[in-house]
């Protein structure tokens, strides 16, 4: 490389509005949650002052206890990580299956049955709410935990099943082909032999699964009357109506529902903006 | 070998969970949407069939078509705002970011893992008249800081503003591994020959993400159609229906306004219209490539 590229790659005036564009795109990003929690500590009185942040006499962290013992805070949770979790494996064991039988086995209507489910991905979840409510309404289905489980997993199952058959497509058919001569069944290999060399596309399936699921509304709302199995996004909306002039607390509530999923995040940062990409870009 | 293979027994145990769990989920669903935008069912109690009357009156309808325009304007505020900024900074981030690209990585896409319900929330309270960010800041600028952000004329640009705020970490990544995954060797090259970096993005980068661009823009495009719940914490539509759009109309219709009937109909033609968006925006990219 010679001098003068060098030399006006590392043009400092340059730098420096590259640098300012980056944070300042940043600041837009994040500055609406840093208010939030700014807020959230605060006490009502304080928000209706002028200026960006308050710095609040007392902190009040008071704010978050009202929001988690009456905004049913650990039903809620226990709600979304139960629901979530048994979302994400029954998504896995159902792509894998359906994904090993529509690209492995020999049957005439492998690929239809492959395209119909993928043609999944097009239908809007929207387009569902008003005739499955009247279906689980007729079954007695309405609050149950099957009202929300089984939809999440079917709005899942076409991006699970495309990652997963798009993956197996590219494992060579040798090893299997050994172990059945040596007289393994078809759910052995399954679980012996695939779904361990899957594990990259199942990561993704997950995270993807999980991160649609967990933060989705409409069809929670839609299907659940009573608090029984709602989910975390639920102790913001009955906040607003309990607390409707506390602000404060308000804030308080929606920090703290935010916090699972952010620390989930912080936690597996790589993990999860991989497996979006991936899922995002084969999707 | 080809025995096993075709073992109709073992391929019925295997698909059956996933065929069953479609049908029952979103294709039962839909032919029953189909089946109710023909009545003029209420929600409870009896109904009759009206044959196509409920169509016929959703093409006269002002507020589909309200709907209709604000999911383009929606898509063009994406197209023409989000992605330039987001595929520019990915860019960005690639070439200039060093250690601290993983953390703007990060920052950028935190919003998204948050869930509608508090983004709604908050930006409700970002518009908020009396200790709104947004009249603060406004304020801070030497403004009067009583603007309505939700009002009449204002409430659209401001759900605009919150859509593009929301999804631009996820387009970003998006085009972040896009670019990832360009060989750097190109860039070396294009340096050597004396290339500036404006010229490199217009000229390697930009080209090279074709494919990732479009498959983006074909996203986009469809989330806009299918925008609902930010809509429907924010403004359910309002005030009137300026904000509306048609997967929150049709469940207003069903649930607030109780003509269940007339909801399927907007479901059925929302439907149709996103799965012909989303053949013809694949055709057209298809038919460029293959120039």
């Amino acid at each position: 490389m010679n001098d003068r590229v060098m030399k006006r790659s590392s043009f400092p005036i340059g730098k420096i509005i590259i640098w300012i564009l980056l944070i300042a795109v940043a600041v837009i990003q994040i500055f609406p949650l840093v208010w939030l929690l700014d807020f959230s500590v605060a006490s009502s009185n304080e928000m209706f002052t002028n200026g960006l942040l308050i710095i609040p006499k007392v902190i009040h962290f008071d704010n978050y206890v009202k929001a988690f013992v009456d905004g049913n805070f650990l039903l809620y949770l226990k709600n979304s990580l139960l629901i979530n979790v048994l979302a994400v494996v029954l998504v896995l064991i159902i792509s894998i299956m359906t994904a090993f039988a529509t690209t492995r086995m020999h049957w005439k209507l492998s690929g239809t049955v492959r395209i119909i489910i993928l043609l999944g991905m097009m239908i809007p979840i929207h387009a569902t709410l008003l005739p499955n409510y009247v279906i689980y309404d007729k079954l007695k289905m309405t609050d149950t935990i099957w009202a929300i489980l089984i939809p999440y997993i079917a709005f899942s199952l076409p991006q699970g099943l495309f990652l997963t058959s798009s993956f197996m497509a590219s494992i060579p058919k040798e090893i299997e082909e050994a172990a059945i001569m040596d007289g393994c069944g078809i759910y052995r290999i399954i679980i012996v032999i695939i779904t361990p060399m899957l594990r990259t596309s199942l990561v993704t399936v997950s995270i993807m699964t999980f991160l649609n699921n967990w933060n989705e509304f409409m069809m929670a709302s839609t299907y659940l009357n009573t608090d029984k199995w709602r989910t975390l996004p639920f102790s913001v909306l009955k906040f607003t109506g309990l607390y409707s002039s506390n602000y404060a607390v308000q804030f308080a509530v929606m920090a703290l529902t935010a916090a699972p999923m952010v620390i989930i995040y912080i936690l597996l940062s790589k993990h999860i903006t991989k497996g979006v990409a991936m899922g995002a870009v084969k999707g | 070998m080809e025995k096993t293979y075709s073992n109709k027994a073992i391929i019925v145990s295997l698909v059956l969970p996933g065929i069953i769990t479609f049908i029952f989920a979103i294709l039962a669903p839909i032919i029953l949407s189909g089946y109710y935008s023909t009545t003029d069912f209420s929600g409870l109690g009896d109904f009759t069939f009206i044959g196509f009357d409920n169509f016929t009156e959703l093409f006269k309808d002002k507020t589909f078509w309200t709907a209709l325009t604000n999911s383009l304007l929606l898509a063009v505020g994406f197209i023409v705002i989000q992605h330039p900024l987001a595929i520019m900074m990915a860019a960005l981030l690639d070439r200039k970011g060093k250690r601290a690209e993983g953390f703007f990585r990060a920052v950028y896409f935190l919003p998204n893992v948050i869930s509608v319900v508090i983004i709604a929330y908050l930006w409700k309270f970002i518009f908020n008249a009396n200790f709104g960010l947004l009249n603060n800041i406004v304020e801070m600028f030497g403004g009067k800081g009583n603007i309505n952000w939700l009002g009449t004329g204002n409430a659209i640009w401001s759900v605009l503003i919150v859509l593009i705020w929301h999804g631009f970490g996820w387009g970003m990544l998006i085009y972040y591994t896009g670019i990832k995954n360009i060989d750097p060797v190109l860039y070396e090259a294009a340096a050597i020959d004396g290339c500036n970096n404006k010229s490199m993005f217009l000229r390697i980068t930009l080209p090279l993400m074709k494919p990732v661009i479009q498959v983006n823009v074909t996203l986009a495009i469809i989330a806009a159609l299918k925008q609902m719940e930010t809509v429907y914490l924010l403004t359910n539509g309002g005030p009137g229906n300026e904000t509306q759009f048609m997967a929150n109309y049709l469940y207003k219709q069903a649930f607030s306004s109780f003509r269940y009937g007339y909801g399927n109909a907007i479901s059925v033609v929302f439907v149709a219209i996103c799965i012909i968006a989303t053949q013809v925006l694949n055709v057209i990219f298809r038919e460029r490539e293959e120039r």
